[in-house]
């Protein structure tokens, strides 16, 4: 009798308890979302909206604001300092915004001569950069440790400013720059090895949003100058006196730059 | 119909006393008012006043249905176990209130495959390996020579410091670093050229341990206050 009371008491906890229910799966877990991208390719795209973006930003802001008498400093963000961000600390900006976004993608931005020694590229990053300067080709590894999926692309001298700033800043390691070489490498990092088309698409939006975060943040600090000139923001370019766009027409030209090769990729996958 | 023996009586009787015991235990220990008595430790200097629930938030689903989940995963009924209790605490949950811009050395900086050998030194991926929590301080790491795991190569270009960079990195003498330099960059204040004039290291440790800040108050960026904090996850 007393088994048999022990049974059914055990019986019925094993009941109540089964009955609550447990807690629901993660829909990422149990999603059977079939994968359209290899990570490389994801990570290529990625890259290439950061050339052309980095690219608009170096030459249409930095390049001719400069003319226009506009300033850009490593230490922009500091009280002292009114200034706008360097190509280098623009790219930086967006890699922090992007460690806010739920996506998991990392970039970081280094090199063999770096203007900052703590940037300067180490161990598997440092070998692979060496192939990177001669073939321009990207290169794509497996991070052990984090197990992260890693590439590697090189960062070009795409615009005069990139030469002239680099070769008379005051700490450069190297002043010979030329149009054209290979000053660094993005490292761009992902969990997983393929993606599904939300994901893709998930991975270029919040490249796109950290660009747009950086430009914000430079427009609110010129919204804080004190001694320096604020220019003109709107739907004006630097090239046409002291003005800069605002946010969203920065934004626009960001898409509409977006790369031929990015929007292809997407488009013949969702078809 | 059953025969009950006087020492079943005291077993039931010592069930009813326990049960009773412990679901009242249960209710004033969850209390927010307890939340002292349960705490591991005192909170670090400017935690004070946070609920435990700012970086414990409960983890999904009640107690039975964690217990349920967690049993079924033991037994293979389930690809992944889940939280018990509360979810664990993540550099997230810190940077909900003191992530900045303008921070020096972010934490995402240091997943970096070429910080692979600094961060077997020195974890500089997560917030606690430098201030651990519930320790009644401020900077909880044994050793302030940190700075060696990734600054052995600095060169300063016209160097303003008497005894220069590379002298003192020469010396050995990563103590010095911070007596000039905060971690993270978020103070506002004019840096000495002279060696003497920099902050006695009794000082830092003193602010370390959770006392005065001896880089002065004028920061660019403030933590956000609990109210601020939920404020911000209503936006």
């Amino acid at each position: 009798m007393r088994i048999l009371l022990k049974t059914i008491l055990l019986g019925t906890s094993i009941c109540m308890l089964h009955s609550c229910g447990g807690v629901p799966e993660d829909k990422a877990d149990t999603a059977t979302v079939e994968n359209a991208f290899s990570v490389e390719e994801v990570l290529e795209m990625v890259s290439k909206e950061n050339d052309v973006t980095r690219t608009l930003y170096t030459k249409a802001i930095v390049g001719k604001g400069k003319i226009q008498g506009m300033k850009f400093d490593e230490d922009w963000r500091k009280d002292d300092v009114e200034a706008g961000p360097l190509p280098a600390l623009f790219l930086r900006g967006v890699a922090t915004s992007l460690r806010k976004s739920p996506v998991p993608l990392g970039l970081y931005l280094g090199s063999d001569f770096p203007v900052n020694a703590a940037n300067k590229f180490e161990g598997k990053q440092a070998e692979l950069f060496t192939q990177i300067k001669k073939d321009h080709k990207p290169q794509f590894f497996f991070d052990e440790d984090q197990k992260l999926h890693t590439a590697m692309f090189a960062d070009l001298a795409s615009a005069d400013a990139c030469v002239t700033c680099h070769n008379k800043h005051p700490q450069t390691t190297k002043s010979d720059w030329k149009l054209g070489d290979v000053m660094g490498a993005t490292t761009w990092q992902y969990p997983k090895d393929s993606l599904t088309y939300k994901e893709t698409v998930d991975v270029l939006s919040s490249y796109a949003k950290g660009t747009v975060d950086v430009y914000m943040e430079y427009l609110d600090e010129i919204e804080n100058f004190k001694s320096s000139e604020k220019p003109e923001i709107g739907d004006k370019w630097p090239e046409e006196g002291f003005y800069l766009p605002s946010a969203e027409v920065f934004l626009d030209s960001v898409k509409k730059l977006s790369s031929y090769e990015t929007v292809k990729h997407l488009v013949v996958t969702s078809e | 119909m059953f025969k009950v023996s006087p020492l079943r009586k005291r077993q039931v009787l010592g069930s009813i006393i326990g049960l009773v015991l412990g679901g009242a235990l249960f209710y004033i220990l969850t209390l927010d008012s307890t939340e002292s008595y349960v705490s591991i430790g005192p909170m670090n200097t400017g935690h004070q006043e946070l609920n435990c629930f700012a970086c414990h938030a409960d983890a999904k689903g009640n107690l039975l249905q964690q217990v349920q989940s967690n049993i079924s995963h033991a037994v293979g009924a389930r690809e992944h176990g889940v939280e018990f209790g509360t979810q664990d605490v993540t550099v997230d949950n810190c940077l909900q209130c003191h992530d900045r811009a303008n921070d020096r050395h972010p934490t995402y900086r240091f997943s970096e495959p070429r910080f692979k050998e600094a961060i077997t030194h020195i974890d500089a991926t997560t917030c606690i390996t430098c201030h651990s929590e519930h320790g009644n301080e401020r900077v909880s790491v044994a050793n302030i020579n940190y700075c060696m795991n990734c600054h052995q190569d600095l060169e300063v270009e016209d160097d303003p410091l008497d005894v220069s960079h590379q002298k003192l990195i020469a010396q050995e003498a990563w103590n010095t670093c911070i007596q000039c330099h905060d971690f993270h960059g978020n103070h506002k204040y004019d840096v000495p050229e002279k060696l003497k004039d920099t902050i006695p290291m009794k000082y830092i440790k003193a602010y370390f341990d959770g006392g005065k800040d001896p880089y002065g108050d004028h920061k660019k960026y403030k933590a956000l206050s609990q109210e601020a904090w939920l404020e911000s996850l209503d936006k």
